[in-house]
């Protein structure tokens, strides 16, 4: 297959995606103009960052093996699909210009029941393209599904366990487990060029790890332990989201791939495994609030909180859950506007304390970012 | 023989002895059952639009602003849900109901009392369905209902269940119900090779139904017993599999497809050979194609599944690629029937040239699907969700007006406006590509579904506005519709009996027929024997003569009803 010429034409069409962009550059404005009420917005996701080429016919820009095998072959579905679309709607086109019903059409047009030529070809070809799609489709798909040989053994493996709404990425090897929540979720650290095998867990429901710009994803089923293997070629930070339904918080169950070169990657390795810093400096007289977060349908304890305006304090949660981990975020609080989210969780029946932001005068809406449903109010003043 | 001369003597005949209301609620008639199929159905097309606004609403910019994440989900599950179960599938057997038994001669359903069971379980599947709202939450687990998700949830997901097994069982006894009038109730003359291509759509449809929905039941039976009786189906910790609820549900939902597209088929396949006043091209190839789609519906269930890692990939990416042969069979055809044709474009053929020229990106869709390796990243994407509604709105609903315009003058005696019709035509296509085509390009990005925030990465806010825009556009065009149907009810009976110059045989009697349907029937010698009537036998329809002895059912005459006492 000639990859040179195809990425060529990628590229060229790539453009054309500039295009698509300036058509919704008008609602972009109004856009603009009525999402104020959403400020608080962290912004873009990683790898999405500003002057990203935004959607277009094109898949975004893969960062993996994998993702770059399925991005050269879609061009050939593509245009395949588009030449069969042109064809269809400039022949209904034609027809619908060419042969209206005019005043003088007295007469019958001539009767034609079918022509058995005509419509054997019109089988035939469309067998044959659909057949030479299936052939390169199976081709591609032995090469981006390589954790299938089993002779080719990964450098690292990474297990992933999906749970609602969380994500929780363990180095068995390395002894390093993270678990996160929120809009960045937990970080999974990866050296680039390296083949890595990620295999996937689930606790509760059905998960799917989806990293857009690998365009490949798979599910997290419980009982069942599904795997594929990821050599990502670029250094960066990409997006990655539950993308199978799984209940009230799908929609923040994110997580972060951070590819980096495999010194920087030895680096984070070394730091994640020095042991964590003991508790930090925080006054002595500095106020402490507890709350009890007793479950996720009747929520916090007490629902009301108030502590001093640009202080520093804590507040320290116990989690007297049977089997769910809370935490305790709060909306709104960091100085940019978005919601400062809990570092780590307390697991059922554990305590944790945590040191949220000095907070300016007003009121604010506590919450756990694992079950959006559960929110209290904070009163910060004098 | 040619001309017939057409009194009504029975239509008088109970006026006065029943009140309106007690001769609807207990009518066997299957036009009357297929009307208030069609109502019920529009009502529930209406609640799941207002649906749809709801949640294009909460998308039209990032952030949460408008309903909370578990309002949300209800939302999109009960819509999709309504307009699956509720709207576009009564919808189809309304038309069914209306128009099969006229299409073959026959004086009613084979079974008009389960016609009628049929119907009224509808209204009740759905107040079930909507009880949900009053018991603490409807369904959240989506309209595919995964397992383990859905053994989470209350009793909305329950009531959920209960209302898929009875509009399920509503669907098998019309299923049964249209195979047996189709086989056994034709008038003398209409064999299966001349029966309208409607006629053949519901009979493969009815075939797909019988079969798959009783795997969709027993799976919601196994989740039932799971939630409430510790079944352990589907919860690996008893020895269960979560995957064996999406090889149940998909083996039903894939069939399912073609449950609703199949008979939009049917009728734009009715409606081109009139419009362009020339017969089907390829009427054999049309038979072929529906059967073979309905064949094919069958081995394609796990490409839903192929990011489970648990299917193997290359079996279920070849008969999705396979089923597009049909499929584009059936497109050529169409194009070809009005191919040197003199084409009027009224409202029905208007809605018609709108299915060929939308549906075909919901097919091509279909291929890029079957394609595994992109399937894994567009999968659970917006991709996905643009390629459902190029295929049930661009597809069923135009379909579904195709046929209601086509059909009004037959079931009412009076004829739609034409200009409302078009406006409706124009703002559908429009709002039609306005929200459905952004989503292909967000789904490309990695926007995921069911999700009720999204991050306002570039471009994503712009095209989902478009989309929620787009949106209104479609429920604005639903107005002029409700409008014309309003002032066309007000007004005069004004449709003579044939207005579309048709082919077939609900157009040789009155607008609206008498409850017997037929005071007498043309010869029937070909596919079009009301062309046939006008025109007078063509070289084609001879040649097909004569009716061969074992094709005629003298027992299923339209004079001796069956089920009459
Ligand atoms: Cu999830
Ligand atoms: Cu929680």
């Amino acid at each position: 297959m000639p990859l040179v010429g195809l990425r060529q034409r990628i590229a060229s069409v790539r453009e054309t995606r500039f295009a698509t962009v300036a058509f919704v550059a008008v609602l972009a404005a109004i856009s603009a103009a009525c999402s104020g009420a959403a400020a608080g917005h962290p912004g873009y996701e990683p790898g999405y960052g500003p002057g990203g080429p935004g959607p277009g016919f094109f898949p975004l820009q893969p960062v993996s093996q994998g993702g770059t095998l399925v991005s050269n072959f879609y061009p050939f579905i593509f245009w395949i699909a588009v030449a069969v679309f042109v064809l269809v709607e400039g022949l209904l086109i034609w027809i619908v210009l060419r042969y209206r019903r005019r005043p003088t059409d007295t007469e019958l047009p001539k009767q034609t029941h079918g022509n058995g030529v005509l419509e054997v070809i019109w089988t035939l070809i469309p067998a044959i393209i659909v057949t030479a799609m299936f052939v390169f489709t199976v081709d591609t798909l032995g090469k981006v599904e390589t954790a299938q040989d089993p002779a080719d053994n990964p450098q690292m493996t990474v297990d992933v366990t999906g749970f609602q709404w969380q994500w929780t990425f363990e180095y068995k090897d390395k002894g390093i487990s993270l678990t996160g929540t929120g809009r960045d979720g937990p970080t999974m650290a990866l050296p680039i060029n390296e083949k890595i095998r990620i295999r996937l867990h689930a606790t509760d429901v059905i998960h799917s790890f989806y990293v857009p710009q690998f365009l490949y994803k798979k599910d997290a089923i419980p009982g069942r332990t599904n795997e594929f293997d990821v050599i990502v070629q670029q250094v960066g930070t990409y997006a990655g989201q539950c993308a199978e339904f799984c209940g009230i918080g799908h929609a923040d169950m994110h997580f972060t791939v951070q590819a980096m070169t495999p010194a920087d990657f030895d680096a984070w390795v070394a730091q994640q495994q020095a042991p964590p810093p003991s508790a930090s400096a925080l006054p002595s007289n500095a106020p402490l609030v507890s709350v009890t977060s007793v479950g996720v349908v009747q929520g916090f304890t007490p629902k009301e909180l108030s502590v001093a305006a640009d202080t520093p304090w804590s507040v320290s949660l116990t989690n007297s859950d049977a089997a769910v981990p809370h935490n305790f975020s709060i909306h709104s609080a960091n100085a940019d506007g978005s919601d400062w989210n809990a570092p780590i969780n307390a697991d059922a029946g554990g305590s944790v304390t945590y040191q949220p932001p000095a907070l300016a005068t007003g009121e604010y809406t506590f919450f756990c970012s694992l079950h959006p449903n559960m929110t209290g109010t904070l009163h910060v003043g004098q | 023989m040619a001309t017939t001369t057409v009194t009504h003597p029975g239509t008088i005949a109970y006026q006065g002895r029943r009140s309106w209301i007690y001769e609807w609620l207990t009518t066997t008639d299957h036009k009357k059952i297929g009307k208030m199929y069609i109502f019920t159905s529009f009502l529930f097309f209406i609640a799941g639009g207002i649906m749809a606004l709801l949640i294009r609403t909460e998308l039209a910019f990032p952030g949460v602003q408008f309903v909370d994440a578990e309002t949300y989900n209800q939302l999109f599950t009960i819509h999709g849900t309504t307009m699956i179960f509720l709207f576009v599938m009564p919808m189809f057997v309304g038309l069914a109901n209306f128009i099969v038994p006229l299409q073959i001669g026959a004086a009613d359903m084979a079974f008009p009392r389960i016609n009628a069971l049929s119907f009224w379980m509808i209204p009740l599947g759905g107040l079930l369905l909507y009880s949900g709202y009053a018991v603490g939450g409807a369904a959240n687990a989506g309209w595919t209902g995964y397992a383990p998700l859905s053994a989470q949830g209350g009793a909305g997901l329950d009531l959920w269940l209960m209302a898929l097994v009875l509009l399920g069982m509503s669907s098998v006894l019309g299923a049964i119900n249209f195979m047996t009038t189709i086989f056994k109730m034709r008038a003398p003359g209409m064999t299966l090779l001349r029966m309208p291509l409607f006629v053949w759509n519901t009979l493969v449809t009815s075939v797909l139904l019988l079969f798959a929905v009783p795997v969709l039941t027993a799976g919601l039976m196994m989740l039932f017993i799971d939630r409430n009786y510790g079944g352990g189906f589907f919860d690996p910790a008893l020895g269960g599999n979560p995957v064996l609820w999406q090889h149940v549900f998909w083996f039903f939902g894939h069939p399912e497809v073609y449950i609703l597209i199949l008979p939009a088929f049917g009728i734009v396949t009715e409606i081109l050979p009139v419009f362009s006043r020339k017969p089907l091209f390829g009427y054999k190839a049309f038979v072929f194609a529906t059967s073979a789609i309905g064949a094919l519906g069958f081995s394609v269930w796990a490409h839903h599944m192929f990011t489970t890692g648990a299917v193997y990939l290359p079996f279920f990416s070849f008969f999705t690629f396979l089923i597009s042969v049909p499929t584009g069979i059936k497109f050529f055809n169409w194009l070809a029937t009005m191919w040197g044709g003199q084409l009027r474009f009224s409202t029905p053929l208007l809605y018609a040239l709108g299915f060929i020229a939308l549906f075909l990106i919901g097919g091509l869709d279909g291929a890029f699907l079957a394609v595994v390796p992109f399937d894994f990243h567009v999968q659970d994407t917006y991709w996905v969700v643009s390629h459902l509604h190029y295929v049930l709105v661009a597809g069923a609903v135009f379909g579904i007006f195709a046929g209601l315009f086509y059909w009004f003058p037959k079931m009412t005696g009076r004829m739609l406006n034409e200009r409302l019709g078009k406006w409706q035509f124009v703002l559908l296509f429009v709002g039609t590509n306005l929200t459905f085509f952004p989503q292909h390009l967000l789904g490309l990005d990695g926007m995921i579904r069911r999700i009720v925030d999204y991050a306002p990465n570039p471009g994503w806010p712009e095209l989902n506005l478009l989309s929620s825009i787009g949106a209104f556009v479609i429920a604005l065009s639903i107005l002029p519709f409700i409008w014309n149907v309003f002032i066309t009810l007000r007004g005069p009976r004004n449709a003579p009996d044939d207005p579309w110059e048709a082919n077939t045989l609900e157009w040789a009697t009155t607008s609206p027929p008498p409850s017997y349907n037929f005071d007498s029937l043309p010869p029937i010698r070909s596919e079009r024997p009301l062309f046939d009537l006008r025109h007078g036998l063509t070289p084609h329809a001879a040649a097909a003569l004569p009716a061969g002895p074992t094709e005629t059912h003298d027992e299923t005459r339209a004079d001796a009803p069956e089920g009459s006492k």
